[in-house]
C-alpha cells in the first residue's frame, strides 16, 4: 500500500517536471520557486564546502607546478630568445594594448556597475557549462546580466538565487554572443560547442576574417556591451559546401581556471 | 532517519563534487552521485523512503545545474519508477552488481534526457554531447558507486541498524 502512493506520488512528480519542462507558466513558477527555496540553503553550504576543496585544488595546482619547475625553466629560457624576436611585434601589443585600455576604461568609468564574485563551484552535470559563483540576488545580481574577467566575456548570468548564482559560460551549446571581427568589418554569431573552442557562424565566404583575429562583443544582442574581448580565431575553412566559412575560435578565458569575474550591472 | 543520513549524505556529495571538480578538468569523467544513492535506497530500503530521496537529491541536482527546470527531476523519477518496477526482476548481492546497475543507469539516464528534449521540444542541441559523455560517466559513476555502497553498507553496521 505504502509502495503505491510513492508510485502514485512519483508519477504525479513526473508529470509535474515534464510540464516544468515544457515552460508550463504556473507549473514553472511554482517548481522555480522550490529551486530558490532550496538555493537559500545550498549557497553558504557551497561555500563552506568549497573552501577545503580551493585549498586542495590550491595544493595541487601548487605541487604540480613544482614538478614542473626544471622544464619550466629550460622553456623559459628559450622563450628569452623568442621574447627578444617578438619584440618585432609591438604594433600589434599596441593594439592589444588599446583593447584592454578600453576595458579598464569601461570599469573605471562605471565602479559602481561592477560587483566582484568568487567562483565557488561549477555545473554537477557534464552537459552543461556553467559555473557558480558566490554572489546572488542580494548583492544585485539579476538575469542576462553579463560576466567578465580582465581577459575578457565569461558568459551571462542565468539562474539567480539569493546567495549564488550560476553563469553559462560561452563554450555552453545554448550560448550565442554577437561579436565583431577588430579593425574589420566582419560580424557574425558566436556558438558555444561544449567544447574548448567556439564556433563563428555567419561570416560569409567573401567576409574579411583570417586566422590571429580577434573578436570582441558588438552590443548588439542587447545582452553584453560592446567591446568585451572575446577570444582569437584559430581556424578559417572556405572550403565547406554553403555560403559561410567554417571559423573556431579560442576564447580569452580559460574557464577551467577563474578564481574571480566581475557581473556587469545593467544601466 | 536513514533516509535523512543518506540525502544528507547525498548533499554533501554533491556540493563537493560540484566544487572540486572546478578545480580539476573532469568533464568527461564526472560521476553522478543521485542516481547511485536513488538506486540504493529503491531497492534496498522501499518505494517511499526512495521517492524521499529522489526529491532531495532531485531538487539539490537542479539547484546546482543550468539543466532546463524539471529535466533533472525529471530523469531521476523515471529512474526510481524503472528501479521499483525492475526490483524483483534485479539482484544485487554485492557492490560489484550495484556499480553494474548504476552504470546502466547512467546510459539510461542520458537516454532519457535526449528522449525527453525530442519529445518536449522537438530538439536537442547537445545530443552528440550527451551521448558522448554516457559510457564515460556511466564508468566513473560505476567506480563511485562502489565507494558509496561500501561506504552506506558501513554506516548500517557501525550505526543505522541499531535503531
Amino acid at each position: 500500500m505504502k509502495n503505491s502512493i510513492a508510485i502514485i506520488l512519483a508519477i504525479f512528480v513526473l508529470a509535474v517536471s515534464f510540464l516544468s519542462f515544457t515552460n508550463t507558466p504556473l507549473v514553472v513558477k511554482t517548481f522555480t520557486g522550490v529551486k530558490q527555496g532550496l538555493g537559500l540553503a545550498i549557497g553558504p553550504a557551497l561555500k563552506i564546502v568549497g573552501k577545503p576543496t580551493g585549498w586542495i585544488g590550491n595544493g595541487f595546482d601548487r605541487y604540480v607546478n613544482l614538478i614542473h619547475t626544471k622544464e619550466e625553466n629550460d622553456r623559459l629560457k628559450n622563450r628569452v630568445d623568442t621574447l627578444l624576436m617578438e619584440n618585432q611585434k609591438i604594433p600589434e601589443l599596441e593594439r592589444e594594448n588599446r583593447s584592454l585600455k578600453g576595458l579598464l576604461d569601461f570599469v573605471e568609468k562605471k565602479p559602481n556597475t561592477m560587483i566582484a564574485a568568487k567562483v565557488s563551484g561549477e555545473d554537477l552535470k557534464n552537459w552543461f557549462h556553467s559555473i557558480i559563483i558566490d554572489k546572488g540576488r542580494s548583492s544585485g545580481i539579476r538575469e542576462k546580466m553579463p560576466v567578465i574577467t580582465p581577459k575578457g566575456l565569461v558568459g551571462q548570468a542565468v539562474e539567480i538565487d539569493q546567495w549564488h548564482s550560476k553563469v553559462m559560460v560561452i563554450n555552453d551549446v545554448n550560448s550565442s554572443v554577437d561579436v565583431n571581427v577588430e579593425g574589420k568589418n566582419t560580424r557574425g554569431l558566436l556558438e558555444g560547442t561544449g567544447e574548448t573552442t567556439l564556433k563563428l557562424r555567419y561570416v560569409v565566404k567573401n567576409d574579411e576574417i583570417e586566422i590571429g583575429d580577434k573578436l570582441s562583443t558588438s552590443g548588439k544582442d542587447s545582452i553584453y556591451p560592446k567591446g568585451i574581448p572575446v577570444g582569437i580565431v584559430i581556424t578559417v575553412d572556405r572550403n565547406k559546401a554553403g555560403i559561410f566559412s567554417d571559423i573556431d575560435v579560442m576564447p580569452f578565458n580559460n574557464f577551467k581556471q577563474l578564481d574571480e569575474v566581475l557581473i556587469v550591472k545593467k544601466q | 532517519m536513514k533516509v535523512l543520513v543518506l540525502s544528507i549524505t547525498g548533499l554533501f556529495l554533491m556540493l563537493l563534487q560540484a566544487s572540486i571538480s572546478f578545480h580539476f578538468s573532469i568533464d568527461l569523467f564526472k560521476p553522478d552521485f543521485a542516481i547511485p544513492l536513488v538506486i540504493y535506497v529503491t531497492f534496498f530500503m522501499g518505494a517511499g523512503p526512495g521517492f524521499v530521496t529522489v526529491l532531495c537529491v532531485g531538487f539539490i541536482e537542479e539547484s546546482l545545474s543550468i539543466a532546463p527546470a524539471g529535466s533533472i527531476m525529471f530523469v531521476l523519477v523515471s529512474i526510481f519508477l524503472i528501479t521499483t518496477f525492475m526490483k524483483n526482476k534485479l539482484y544485487i548481492d554485492s557492490r560489484y552488481s550495484f556499480a553494474a546497475v548504476s552504470s546502466v543507469a547512467i546510459v539510461l539516464e542520458s537516454l532519457l534526457i535526449l528522449m525527453l528534449s525530442l519529445l518536449a521540444r522537438g530538439e536537442a542541441p547537445n545530443a552528440l554531447h550527451i551521448l558522448l559523455y554516457a559510457i564515460p560517466s556511466a564508468l566513473s559513476t560505476g567506480l563511485v558507486s562502489l565507494f558509496i555502497y561500501t561506504f552506506i553498507e558501513y554506516l548500517n553496521a557501525a550505526y543505522l541498524d541499531r535503531e
